[in-house]
């Protein structure tokens, strides 16, 4: 590194040779990109555009593509009986489990860091799920779920007549809720947690002192303190729950009827399902765009609640 | 946790005195509804071990039981025999390893760049990596596996691990975190002429090993998990991973649930240790003042 | 054992050894993508891959294998990147889906003289396309009712025979519901499988989908009627495999009837703690039509050693490899006259299954389906459970399904 003498001069440099600071610094970032930036153009830019292409074909997999412009994005908007069906499920599905999990892994955390002794064991067992394979949860859940299994005999014994969930259209989504909280939560508890832990004691002991209350203390003092990562953990969980297909796939295969098919179901079973690459590439830059937005939304919705300590 | 409590510690016994009784109960109480919660959390592991230790075809009983009629310990042997998970789980080690160790060195390199340089673009390029998170990877896969043909890769742990370990989700969480370290800390080093990687390798990456602990299990977890990419690379049973030999038992002749709950219960183990383990790095805390919230 | 086994298939192989080009044929390695599972599976086809070298010394097969539920979508992304090995297993379901993948054999057999007509004809049916011929089968079998022999003699009833009609299977089903059992279970994408059988019509006669025809109608309800109507089968939700669950529930002994096909025999024989029974489906008014599935090998298009390949394919579908499958229990052979083998293994000790077998083989019928038939399955997996529930009537839901797999 051949910045250090020039930094140091720069600290103290007259403007003119700020300039000169500012290339050794742009230098010294490109170096510190490079690694990222090279595999982030090998295995995501060149696969992104790629797909972008492909959205503009009719291509199947099997046979060779041939170029139809925006018959894909044609067909989705105005042809395609499911398509807003299955948008209005991605929102649904989004609205109610970004906050539920939310929520539950904010409490969790903060109900853990309230513990005198066993903290440890707490954390690791609301991660547990976090790392269930796929098709285990799946079996798990299924034989839960299913009818005449595990669910329905503890509500017949209760003798509550509840619904199968997953043969309700309109609960269908709920069990999908369900198992989506019990295999994610643990990612944000833990996020929410380790910030917890990170929020000087003696901040609070102050607090205390002056006689603010558990609930005054949490959300005047810890909740805007940990608030950069309240805000990193809901962005992501956004993200990804917008993109839901796993427990999809793992639990209702979007039944029944259409019930819980999500945008992210509908790309695989299109893609995969039916090896209409095309067409599922186009649902999945449209998806991309809604993301997108929703996430410029957050980001532009932080200044009002993320508190950057300055 | 408690590294920071010293101010207070004078007003402290009075107050501690007068409500100890209730402060005790309170504590039993919070202690034993918190575990009520968490059982209700472990249900579906408590129904994956007890499907694992019954014979196949008690799995799907209707009513179901509870417990299995006879116990099968034996079905943990038979689904590790059936396959060879020794591999599997050689493969799936090295490959989620791999993934992690790379990710952080370039995560955090990034992030570096990301929080604290200035230079010409940085936002766009930190927008475009944010961007492509919002891709569902499914779209990737194909594109992907071009690519790794073309490099020659296809059945290589490289590429199994390469075309995984740059996810700008590492560099997203670094910089968040490094956005909260007090550039007072970074400043005086500098004015003493420390190189920016000296900065970041002995100030930076020090004080955000909690990040850096997250994300090494966040990573670690994901890839140990990964069945598409693992799918689509991997041929035959050599380099085959956990999660495409749990697949293996659901053939054309029916699913052997029994061997499935077995053998990923089995598979979580290394990721329990993991987790268990790395609570020392992330809920070590940092005994400087700097908050998570400094910027 | 070496030799005989080399004599025997060579033997066999006849024409294609004969002549003066064996013996300049260069060393050729070929690869086999194929899917597999436990260890004993993946052992079996390396014994065929093998017996291959062995007819063939100048050929080694490479073994490619894939988990059964993967294996379909591996195969496309392979496709599309020109890295499909030179033989490619294929199942008759997915042949209309992929027959492009694969060579045309038709020129092959007639140059040869291969003799096909030694394959069960519904399976030769399976692996065709327009009646052009795209894979040699391995495997052959139609769907038959497996039914828990217990249950029949406790509600003193007469075993099921080949034969019976519908209603006599409905009368069987009802007597063997109660007490939280149930007489049958319904797959929902066994559909076609049920319409088949008791003479409907669900693909007209351009070989497209036609859910909505009065036969398909009659057929869909009486199908969803058993759990609709008669209330002999239990509810089956949407979701990863229905038909498992079934399978689960028919082996712990709560469903007394279900549908599946001799490749599982085996293994349910011996999971099951009751003595099992086979009888073929019951027929409508006219007689009974058994479809079967079964799979096969082909070659891809892209192999550079299509040649080799096809001598391959001769040999892992040929009497001995057969032979070897069907006495580990593996597969009902497609060659006829090597199906007494599986007989001896498989069938022993399953009440019925030999004259099951052979009655529903001699009435056997190649499965109609279309193109997409994977996407057609997968919607009446999504949509028949809000028929079942009553949401929706047996013909809203069959018009919703066609409507979808149509615009796909």
């Amino acid at each position: 590194m051949t910045e250090t003498v020039s930094t140091r001069e720069a600290t103290m440099a007259p403007p003119r040779r700020r300039n000169r600071m500012s290339a050794q610094e742009a230098r010294t970032a490109l170096v510190f990109l490079l690694p990222s930036l090279l595999g982030f153009i090998a295995f995501m830019l060149f696969p992104i555009i790629a797909s972008l292409a492909i959205s503009f074909t009719n291509w199947q997999l099997i046979s060779a593509p041939s170029f139809v412009g925006f018959a894909n994005y044609q067909r989705l908007f105005t042809l395609d009986p499911a398509f807003y069906t299955v948008l209005g499920n991605t929102l649904f599905f989004t609205l109610e489990y970004l906050v539920l999990n939310i929520v539950l892994s904010l409490g969790l955390a903060v109900w853990i860091s309230s513990l005198k002794r066993g903290q440890r064991w707490f954390r690791v067992i609301f991660f547990l799920p976090t790392f269930t394979p796929a098709i285990a949860a799946s079996v798990v859940w299924l034989l839960i779920f299913t009818p005449g299994g595990f669910m329905d005999t503890v509500f017949q014994t209760l003798a509550l007549h509840v619904p199968n969930l997953l043969l309700d259209p309109k609960l269908a989504m709920q069990a999908v809720i369900i198992v989506t909280l019990w295999a994610n939560v643990g990612y944000n508890m833990v996020l929410f947690n380790a910030a917890l832990d990170l929020v000087p004691q003696s901040y609070l002991e102050a607090a205390k002192i002056d006689g603010a209350s558990a609930w005054d203390r949490f959300w005047k003092i810890r909740l805007p303190l940990i608030s950069p990562t309240v805000f990193f953990g809901t962005v992501m969980t956004a993200i990804t729950s917008l993109q839901v297909f796993d427990q999809i796939y793992v639990v209702t295969r979007g039944g029944p009827g259409s019930a819980t098919a999500t945008l992210g179901f509908a790309i695989y079973q299109n893609g995969f399902g039916n090896y209409q690459m095309g067409y599922a590439s186009a649902l999945a830059w449209v998806m991309f765009i809604i993301i997108m937005a929703l996430t410029a939304l957050q980001f532009w919705l932080q200044r009002k609640w993320v508190h950057y300590d300055s | 946790m408690t590294a920071n409590a010293l101010p207070t510690a004078a007003a402290r016994p009075r107050r501690k005195q007068k409500n100890a009784g209730l402060k005790l109960f309170l504590d039993i109480l919070n202690h034993g509804a918190l575990t009520l919660v968490a059982l209700a959390f472990l249900f579906p592991f408590f129904w994956m071990v007890s499907n694992a230790v019954r014979s196949d075809a008690e799995v799907l009983a209707v009513p179901p039981r509870l417990l299995p009629t006879e116990w099968q310990w034996e079905n943990f042997a038979e689904a590790w025999l059936r396959l060879p998970f020794g591999r599997f789980f050689l493969n799936s080690a090295i490959v989620a390893g791999g993934v992690t160790a790379i990710t952080i060195v370039v995560s955090a390199l990034a992030a570096y760049a990301f929080a604290r340089l200035r230079f010409p673009g940085r936002d766009s390029i930190f927008v475009a990596y944010l961007g492509t998170l919002m891709i569902p990877q499914v779209m990737l896969v194909i594109p992907l596996f071009l690519i790794v043909n073309q490099l020659g890769w296809v059945n290589t742990y490289q590429g199994m691990i390469l075309p995984m370990a740059f996810s700008s989700f590492g560099a997203f969480l670094l910089r968040q975190f490094f956005l909260s370290i007090p550039r007072e800390l970074e400043e005086a080093a500098l004015i003493d002429g420390a190189s920016r990687l000296r900065i970041l390798v002995s100030i930076i990456i020090p004080l955000s090993l909690p990040a850096i602990g997250l994300l090494a299990l966040f990573t670690f977890i994901g890839q140990w998990n990964n069945f598409l990419w693992p799918l689509v690379v991997v041929n035959g049973m050599e380099y085959a991973t956990l999660p495409l030999g749990l697949s293996m038992f659901q053939t054309e002749q029916g699913t052997s649930w029994n061997y499935i709950m077995a053998g990923a219960a089995l598979s979580m183990l290394p990721g329990l240790v993991l987790a268990v383990i790395l609570q020392q790095v992330i809920y070590k805390g940092i005994t400087v003042g700097a908050g998570f919230g400094g910027r | 054992m070496k030799t005989t086994a080399m004599l025997a298939a060579a033997a066999l192989l006849g024409a294609a050894l004969a002549g003066p080009a064996v013996a300049q044929d260069q060393p050729v390695t070929i690869t086999w993508q194929m899917w597999g599972s436990d260890q004993n599976d993946i052992a079996a086809w390396q014994h065929l891959a093998d017996m291959v070298s062995e007819a063939h010394p100048e050929i080694t097969v490479q073994l490619q294998t894939t988990p059964w539920n993967d294996y379909w979508t591996k195969l496309p992304v392979l496709a599309a990147s020109g890295q499909l090995g030179d033989i490619v297993a294929m199942q008759s379901l997915r042949m209309p889906n992929f027959y492009s993948l694969l060579e045309p054999l038709d020129e092959r057999i007639s140059a040869d003289g291969f003799d096909i007509d030694a394959f069960d004809a519904s399976i030769i049916g399976g692996m065709s396309n327009d009646g052009v011929v795209y894979g040699l089968p391995y495997d052959v079998g139609p769907w038959m009712m497996f039914y828990n022999k217990d249950k029949f003699e406790e509600a003193g009833l007469a075993l099921p025979q080949p034969g019976w009609t519908l209603d006599e299977f409905k009368q069987a089903a009802v007597a063997l519901t109660g007490d939280g059992g149930f007489g049958f279970g319904v797959v929902p994408n066994g559909y076609s499988i049920f319409a088949a059988a008791l003479g409907a019509d669900y693909i007209n006669e351009e070989g497209q989908l036609d859910l909505t025809s009065t036969s398909a109608l009659a057929a869909a309800d009486e199908f969803l009627g058993l759990v609709t109507r008669e209330k002999v089968a239990p509810l089956v939700a949407p979701g990863a495999s229905p038909g498992d669950i079934i399978a689960g529930r028919f082996e712990s002994g709560n469903i007394a009837m279900m549908v599946d096909g001799p490749w599982s025999l085996i293994s349910k024989r011996d999971t099951v703690q009751f003595e099992m029974g086979l009888a073929p489906l019951p027929r409508g008014e006219g007689d009974l039509k058994a479809v079967t599935a079964g799979s096969g090998f082909g070659i891809s298009t892209s192999s550079q050693n299509k040649d080799a390949a096809w001598k391959a394919i001769q040999v892992i579908t040929g009497p001995e490899a057969l032979k070897y499958l069907a006495e580990a229990g593996r597969a009902l052979p497609a060659r006829k006259a090597e199906q007494t083998y599986w007989f001896d293994v498989a069938a022993a000790g399953v009440e019925g299954a030999r004259e099951a077998l052979e009655y529903s083989l001699s009435h056997s019928a190649t499965y109609e389906i279309t193109s997409n038939w994977n996407a057609v399955e997968n919607l009446f997996t999504q949509y028949y459970p809000l028929a079942m529930t009553g949401s929706q009537s047996p013909e809203q839901t069959m018009q919703t399904i066609q409507s979808l797999a149509q615009s796909q």
